[in-house]
């Protein structure tokens, strides 16, 4: 378990940079930053986790998705209705952005007159949309189902 | 004149301001990325603080409608939405403006007033801070992807010149789905030479890092949520911008590979 952490430490580390630097893009306010950079670090470690344990990438979102909006419904006292927003911003580093542009260039080559390794690209381009459509289906619903059983409010 | 002292006719434009303050307040919160249950409840907030209690809503991608029904008058009202952003503070913002609204003793100008008041001036960080902050966030990314750290520093240079640029272009007016195919362009060519210069084992990855921050990850999970929420037309209207955009800015990606000899 000791010698994941070196790795689980980075993954928690630049989901927070990466959640926190969305967040500035969102305009959440600077005392809303360090929520979202835990949010991230949260998300990505139980991600990370959920890998090491062999977990698929969608089943290990699902799970971090979970997790981190059980973590911010805990704390909605101090975060108020911006509780939600902050998971969502927590969650924002594992959208799988990369897969989805990879898909679409794979999908692009082969429209190409002679595609090399047409099957092998057709296969790799549907992996990736699926993993795409199943992850933001996996990061969707665990931030919806906390946030509608403990009835976080919008307002 | 008679028309002025109509009692219906003076419902009708009682009615109609009630639904116009609304309909502005819920653009506004459509514009800031709220899904659209949370905008038809703040919509419905208002107009209940008004006395209102019958209402319908109907939300499209690019339009709010509104009807009220007070004692056998009705009336419906349509407003245009502009472009859908995300903007968490003026968001949280209006969304406490229509809890006040909702308790009562608000007049009708004095929501418009206030409204207009956040727009004007909840702060929003400067354009510099987010290029910056942003280009953290892409490098982060990568690092999350795999990229190795000769290409940390290209791609975080990348991802603040892309938003630095996008912000621009989209201040100008330039068409959301042209600049995201050229923000991708400029991004993974910037990505891609730098991680090139510096021997970067991870060139592809690094390009396809320095666009991330043109992935849309609140339309996406927007997309969901109002599906979810029972609004299936606007969830797969978010859903076909969403590909829409991730398509432009693919398509700027495989151009700047072209450009870089990575695309046979």
């Amino acid at each position: 378990m000791l010698e994941l952490l070196p790795h689980l430490l980075h993954q928690a580390l630049f989901g927070a940079f990466a959640a926190a630097g969305f967040g500035v893009l969102f305009n959440f306010g600077f005392r809303a930053l360090p929520w979202c950079a835990g949010a991230g670090a949260l998300a990505l470690a139980v991600r990370t986790l959920g890998q090491d344990m062999a977990w698929s990438l969608e089943g290990a979102s699902f799970a971090a998705a979970i997790v981190t909006s059980c973590a911010v419904s805990i704390l909605r006292r101090q975060l108020g209705p911006a509780c939600n927003a902050v998971a969502l911003s927590g969650c924002i580093p594992m959208v799988p952005g990369a897969f989805f542009g990879q898909a679409l260039l794979g999908f692009f080559a082969l429209t190409a007159p002679n595609p090399d390794d047409a099957v092998v690209t057709a296969i790799m381009a549907v992996e990736h949309i699926l993993r795409v459509v199943f992850t933001l289906g996996a990061i969707g619903a665990g931030l919806a189902i906390p946030a509608q059983l403990l009835r976080n409010q919008d307002f | 004149m008679e028309s002025n002292s109509d009692p219906i006719i003076v419902r009708h434009r009682e009615l109609e301001t009630y639904a116009n303050a609304a309909l502005r307040l819920g653009r506004v919160m459509m514009e800031c990325g709220a899904s659209v249950s949370v905008v038809h409840a703040g919509m419905r907030m208002v107009v209940q603080g008004f006395g209102v209690d019958d209402v319908s809503m109907r939300s499209g991608y690019a339009s709010l409608e509104m009807t009220l029904h007070v004692g056998g008058t009705t009336i419906t009202r349509m407003l245009q939405v502009g472009r859908l952003g995300v903007n968490h503070r003026l968001d949280q913002a209006v969304r406490q403006l229509a809890v006040r609204a909702s308790k009562g003793g608000m007049a009708v100008d004095e929501v418009d007033a206030e409204l207009a008041r956040l727009v004007r001036d909840t702060p929003r960080h400067p354009a510099w801070v987010v290029a910056v902050a942003v280009g953290i966030a892409c490098a982060s990314f990568g690092r999350l992807l795999g990229i190795d750290w000769l290409a940390f520093g290209p791609v975080l240079v990348a991802g603040c010149i892309g938003q630095y640029v996008r912000h621009q272009l989209l201040h100008r007016g330039v068409n959301v789905f042209i600049v995201a195919g050229v923000i991708a362009f400029l991004s993974a060519t910037l990505g891609g030479i730098g991680a090139m210069l510096l021997r970067s084992s991870s060139v592809n990855l690094a390009m396809m890092a320095s666009i991330l921050l043109l992935v849309p990850g609140v339309p996406s999970t927007n997309a969901q949520t109002d599906i979810m929420d029972g609004y299936p037309t606007m969830g797969s209207a978010r859903a076909v911008w969403v590909l829409m955009i991730m398509i432009f800015a693919a398509v700027g990606v495989w151009f700047a590979e072209a450009l870089l000899g990575l695309r046979s």
